[in-house]
């Protein structure tokens, strides 16, 4: 005997079933981040891979548990830059989102001063990077895919 | 217009040289859906694409993709220095040594050459983008 399969799950005519949901029939769906989404500290966030938990996909997350990059001036830099690159692709997609332009704000200006507190220590990053005291610094070992470019 | 900045992403400092594993992170590097292809697709894609929020997505994504460029490059560079003889024979590194030492060449760990057959630049937004997916989706 056959049982009628219940209707609920229908989505009428030019819409299929998503997990949850019906959408159109035949288009690829990549669903839209929400406004302010939830945020990773700008650490967390360098060592994830992603600023935001939601993008974080759980495989990622076993791979990185074993990541531990050292507290320097160049790792608080990386992780300053990498989450204004998250928030600056983030703002691609949703420039009306001001709490967030807010933040990308402050981090573009935190950023700033970790990038002198690092050069101060380290030398420029930018060939134009005004070195008076120092000369022609920018040609000088170790460049970033050398031995101790990462300290 | 480009300008270099002279640190990585993420900080690669490895310790243990290896010529096998090297071999095939390099095609993470020059392979049909390495970084290079990531970045070429989507800067040469974005000329082609209608609105701001497109421009200004793959202008992003393929800057930073050559930032990944950079850091994989530093990888296998970290992963090949200062190789005995016996290690590069040993690890299956020699075919890749015979032609290119220890530098680091935008390859497919198969051994075939960087390729812009392995992109697609339509000129069709939705084409295109789609095609970044699949090639995204690979990557990871």
């Amino acid at each position: 005997m056959q049982t009628e399969k219940p209707n609920e799950t229908s989505c009428g005519t030019g819409k299929g079933s998503l997990p949850g949901a019906c959408g159109s029939l035949a288009y690829p769906y990549i669903s839209m981040q929400e406004p302010n989404p939830s945020r990773y500290s700008r650490g967390e966030a360098l060592q994830t891979g992603t600023l935001f938990p939601g993008l974080n996909l759980p495989f990622k997350a076993a791979i990185t548990a074993n990541l531990k990059i050292n507290n320097t001036a160049l790792a608080e830099l990386m992780a300053l830059d990498f989450a204004v690159d998250e928030l600056g692709l983030y703002l691609t997609t949703h420039p009306d989102d001001q709490e967030v332009l807010d933040l990308y704000w402050s981090y573009i200006k935190l950023a700033k001063e970790g990038r002198e507190k690092y050069q101060k220590m380290y030398g420029p990053i930018l060939q134009t990077d005004l070195t008076p005291e120092d000369g022609y610094a920018w040609l000088r070992d170790p460049w970033p895919w050398d031995k101790g470019g990462n300290d | 217009m480009f300008v270099y900045e002279k640190k990585l992403q993420y900080p690669v400092n490895i310790k243990t040289t290896n010529p096998r594993l090297a071999a095939l992170i390099i095609s993470q590097y020059g392979g049909p859906d390495g970084e290079l292809g990531a970045s070429l697709r989507y800067l040469s894609q974005r000329y082609s694409m209608p609105y701001p929020e497109l421009k200004g997505l793959l202008t992003d994504i393929g800057t930073e993709e050559l930032g990944h460029l950079e850091m994989v490059g530093t990888i296998v560079h970290q992963l090949t220095r200062n190789l005995t003889e016996e290690q590069i024979k040993q690890a299956g590194f020699d075919t890749y040594f015979i032609d290119h030492t220890t530098g680091v060449y935008p390859t497919a760990a198969s051994g075939s050459p960087w390729s812009a057959s392995s992109i697609q630049v339509c000129g069709d937004t939705i084409a295109d983008l789609t095609e970044d997916l699949a090639a995204d989706a690979a990557m990871m």
